[in-house]
C-alpha cells in the first residue's frame, strides 16, 4: 500500500514540476484573486470618488451591508448541509412588523420584541426543517412557500398597513404604544471607537455573528459534520452523524440569524414596514455565492460571505459616491456574481483536473 | 372628531351602517342605474397594492362604492402587467357595469381597456395614461405635487443652495414631479443639483438610507433634499440623522402616512415640509367620477385632485398625530370637491 502512494508519486513528479509555474499562478488568481479585487476596489475609490476614504465611509459600507451580512451567513449555514433558505428575506421582513406590533400596538417594553422576533425565527426555521426532513419536501420549495405564507401572514394583523405610532388599527382604534428607545438604540446607537460616536451596533452585530459562524463551521465538530453532510448526506448518515437534526439545526440558525436582521431594521426604520424582503434575499444569496470564489474555498464559508457582502457594498456605495445611476447598480451587482461564480466553478474544476 | 369617527367606525361597522341608512337614505334621488343599489357591479383592478397609499385608496375606493351602493370587485395583480391586463377581461367575464384602472402600464392595458369599453363597459383610469378618448383620467397632480414642495423650499432657503436629489426615471408619477425640478432648476441658476440617486429595492427606505448616506459623505455642502416620494423622504431622513447633519440639511417631499408625521415632528426633524393628495380622497373621486359615467354623464377627460401643502410647522401647531388629525384640521385634505353632482353621496364622516 505504502510503496504504491510512492510509486505513483515518484512518477507523478516530473508532470507536477513541468506545470509548477502555470498551475500555481492559477492557484494564487484563485485563492487571493477577490480579495486582490476587493482591495483594489477599495483604493480605485479612495482616489477616484470625493469623501471614500476615511473611517467614517468604511463604517456607513459596513453598516449598508450589516444587515444582508446576517442574512447571507444564514444563508450560508443552509448551503454548508446541501440545502437552501429561500425564507429569510420574508422571515426578516416578518419579523420587523412583529416588533413594531409588540411595541407599537400590544405597548410591551424592548425585551419582549426583541424575544418573540427571536422565538417567531427559531419556530420559523424549526417549521423549514421539519417540512425538509420529515415530510420530504424539497429545501427550495418547502422554504419557497414559506416565504410566500409569510409575505402574507405579516399584513394580516395590520390589514396590509405599516406600523407605526398613531396609526388606526382595522378595528378602529390608534395605535399608542411607541418603539422602546432601547430597542431603536439597536439599530442607532453608536459606540466611540478611536472616533466619537462611530461604530453603530449594526455593524457590531454583523462582525461578531460573522466570527461566530466562521468558528462554528470551520473548527468545531458540529461545522465539521454539517459539511460531511452537505457533500455526501448517505455517507454522513452512515458514519453515524445525526443528519435530520443537524439540518433542522442549519434552518434554524438561518431562521434566528435572519429575524436579528429584521430587528436591526426596525430598529434602523422606527416603524413596521410592509415589504416582501425580495431584494433583501436576493442581496444575501449573491454575498454567499460570491463567499464561494473568496479564498479559492469552493463552497459556503463564513470568512466568504462576509467578504462577498462587503464587496457588494464597497461597489454600491462607491458607485453611488460617483453619482453612478441606480440601474448600473444591479447591474454591477450582476457582474461580480457571475464573475465570482466564474472563480469558483471554472477555475476550482481546472485546479483539480490539474492535479 | 367627526374624522376620527369615521375611521373608527371603519370597514366593518359602517359596512353595516353605511349600507342600510347612507345606501338606501339616497337611493331615491339618484339616477338610474343607481337607484337599485347592489345591482351595480364595479370592478377595481389594481397594479399597484402594497403600502400605505394603496391601502388608502383602497379603503378610499371602499367607502365611496358603499355610500353609493356599488358592488365593488377587487382584483389585484400585484406589480404584474400581463395578469393586470387579463383581470380586465375577467371584469368584462364578470359582466360588470364599470372597471376603475388603477395604475399599470399604457402598453398592457391599452388595449384590455379598449376590450372593456367596446364591451359597453364604463372605464375609468388612476394614474395610467390608456391613450383613450372615452376613458377619463384620474389623477393628482404630481407636478403641482413637486411643484408646491419647491415653492416651499425656496421660501424657507432662497434661491441659492446645493440639492440632493432623489429620483428614479420611468416611474409616471415621479416622472411628472422631475419636469418640476427641472423647470425650478433652470429659473434658479443658483440652486445646484450636487447629486442624483434613488432607488426602489425593497424596504425603500433602507436602500435610500445607504445611498443618500454616500451622497452626503461626497457631497458635504448640501443643504437641501428634494425627495419627491415620501419612501425617499424617510430613507434621506435616516442618512441625514446617521450622519448627524439633522440641522443643517432640510428635505421637502411628496406624499404623507402617519408614519411620515411622526417622522417629520421628531424633534429638529430635517423634514421640513410634504405635499400631499389624500389617497383616500383620491380613491373616493375615482368612485365617484364612475359613478357620474355609469349616469351617462361626462366628468370630463381630466379629474384632478389638487394637493396640499403640509409643513412642519403646522403639525407641529396643531398638534397633528395621524391621517384622522390631519383631516380634521385640514378641510382641503379630507374632501375635495371634485366629480362632484347634486345627488352624490358622500361616505360618513
Amino acid at each position: 500500500m505504502s510503496t504504491d502512494v510512492q510509486d505513483s508519486g515518484i512518477t507523478a513528479q516530473p508532470k507536477a514540476s513541468a506545470k509548477k509555474g502555470q498551475s500555481s499562478g492559477l492557484d494564487l488568481a484563485i485563492r487571493y484573486g477577490f480579495l486582490a479585487l476587493l482591495v483594489g476596489l477599495a483604493i480605485f475609490f479612495s482616489i477616484f470618488a470625493n469623501g471614500f476614504a476615511g473611517p467614517r465611509s468604511a463604517v456607513f459600507i459596513f453598516q449598508s451591508v450589516a444587515m444582508t451580512g446576517i442574512l447571507a451567513l444564514g444563508v450560508t449555514c443552509t448551503l454548508v448541509v446541501g440545502g437552501f433558505d429561500l425564507s429569510i428575506g420574508s422571515v426578516a421582513t416578518s419579523a420587523m412588523m412583529l416588533a413594531a406590533y409588540v411595541m407599537v400596538v400590544m405597548e410591551q417594553p424592548a425585551a419582549v420584541a426583541v424575544v418573540a422576533c427571536l422565538f417567531m425565527g427559531a419556530f420559523i426555521g424549526l417549521v423549514n426543517g421539519i417540512l425538509i426532513v420529515r415530510f420530504k419536501v424539497p429545501d427550495l420549495l418547502a422554504t419557497l412557500g414559506m416565504m410566500f405564507l409569510l409575505v402574507g401572514l405579516q399584513r394580516i394583523p395590520t390589514a396590509g398597513r405599516s406600523i407605526s405610532t398613531g396609526m388606526v388599527l382595522p378595528d378602529g382604534t390608534t395605535a399608542n404604544g411607541t418603539f422602546d428607545p432601547l430597542f431603536l438604540a439597536m439599530g442607532r446607537h453608536r459606540f466611540d471607537f478611536f472616533l466619537e460616536k462611530l461604530l453603530p451596533i449594526p455593524v457590531v452585530f454583523l462582525i461578531v455573528i460573522a466570527i461566530l459562524i466562521w468558528i462554528f463551521l470551520e473548527t468545531t465538530r458540529h461545522g465539521r459534520l454539517m459539511y460531511a453532510i452537505g457533500s455526501n448526506e448517505r455517507a454522513a448518515a452512515l458514519t453515524g452523524t445525526n443528519v435530520k437534526r443537524y439540518k433542522v439545526t442549519a434552518y434554524m440558525i438561518s431562521g434566528v440569524l435572519a429575524s436579528i436582521a429584521g430587528m436591526l431594521l426596525a430598529a434602523r426604520l422606527g416603524r413596521g414596514d410592509i415589504a416582501s424582503g425580495t431584494n433583501l434575499l436576493l442581496d444575501a444569496v449573491a454575498a454567499s455565492l460570491i463567499g464561494f470564489a473568496v479564498l479559492g474555498a469552493a463552497k459556503p464559508n463564513a470568512f466568504g460571505t462576509a467578504m462577498g457582502a462587503l464587496f457588494v457594498g464597497i461597489l454600491l456605495q462607491g458607485l453611488t459616491m460617483m453619482n453612478a445611476p441606480y440601474y448600473t447598480q444591479d447591474f454591477i451587482k450582476g457582474a461580480v456574481l457571475v464573475i465570482a461564480l466564474v472563480f469558483t466553478f471554472s477555475l476550482s474544476a481546472r485546479k483539480t483536473a490539474g492535479h | 372628531m367627526k374624522i376620527l369617527r369615521r375611521s373608527v367606525l371603519g370597514l366593518f361597522a359602517s359596512v353595516a351602517v353605511g349600507a342600510a341608512t347612507i345606501g338606501t337614505g339616497f337611493a331615491q334621488s339618484m339616477p338610474a342605474p343607481l337607484d337599485n343599489p347592489g345591482d351595480v357591479k364595479i370592478a377595481l383592478v389594481r397594479y399597484l397594492s402594497t403600502g400605505d397609499f394603496f391601502q388608502a385608496y383602497l379603503s378610499g375606493v371602499e367607502k365611496q362604492a358603499e355610500a353609493i351602493g356599488l358592488d365593488l370587485r377587487i382584483f389585484d395583480s400585484r406589480q404584474d402587467a400581463a395578469l393586470q391586463a387579463d383581470m380586465v377581461d375577467q371584469a368584462i367575464a364578470l359582466g360588470v357595469d364599470g372597471i376603475i384602472i388603477q395604475h399599470g402600464l399604457t402598453e398592457s392595458m391599452q388595449e384590455a381597456a379598449q376590450r372593456a369599453v367596446d364591451a359597453g363597459i364604463k372605464v375609468v383610469a388612476f394614474d395610467v395614461n390608456v391613450e383613450n378618448d372615452a376613458i377619463p383620467q384620474i389623477e393628482q397632480s404630481d407636478y403641482l405635487l413637486g411643484k408646491l414642495a419647491l415653492e416651499q423650499a425656496i421660501k424657507d432657503n432662497g434661491t441659492e443652495w446645493n440639492a440632493g436629489y432623489v429620483y428614479v426615471p420611468g416611474i409616471a408619477p415621479l416622472d411628472r414631479r422631475h419636469v418640476a425640478w427641472e423647470e425650478v432648476k433652470a429659473a434658479n441658476p443658483g440652486i445646484v443639483e450636487r447629486a442624483q440617486m434613488g432607488t426602489l429595492d425593497n424596504p425603500i427606505a433602507n436602500s435610500n438610507a445607504n445611498q443618500a448616506r454616500s451622497v452626503l459623505q461626497a457631497n458635504q455642502d448640501i443643504t437641501v433634499f428634494f425627495a419627491p416620494y415620501d419612501e425617499f423622504a424617510k430613507g434621506v431622513k435616516i442618512a441625514v440623522d446617521e450622519a448627524g447633519l439633522t440641522s443643517d440639511v432640510s428635505i421637502y417631499s411628496a406624499d404623507v402616512s402617519t408614519a411620515d408625521i411622526s417622522a417629520m415632528r421628531e424633534p429638529d426633524s430635517a423634514w421640513k415640509a410634504t405635499v400631499a393628495t389624500n389617497p383616500a380622497v383620491v380613491g373616493e373621486v375615482s368612485v365617484r367620477a364612475l359613478a357620474i359615467m355609469l349616469t351617462g354623464e361626462n366628468p370630463g377627460a381630466q379629474v384632478v385632485v389638487p394637493p396640499t401643502l403640509i409643513t412642519q410647522a403646522f403639525l407641529n401647531e396643531n398638534d397633528i398625530k395621524n391621517m384622522s388629525d390631519l383631516s380634521a384640521n385640514m378641510p382641503q385634505f379630507a374632501h375635495a370637491d371634485v366629480a362632484m353632482t347634486e345627488w352624490m353621496p358622500l361616505p360618513a364622516r
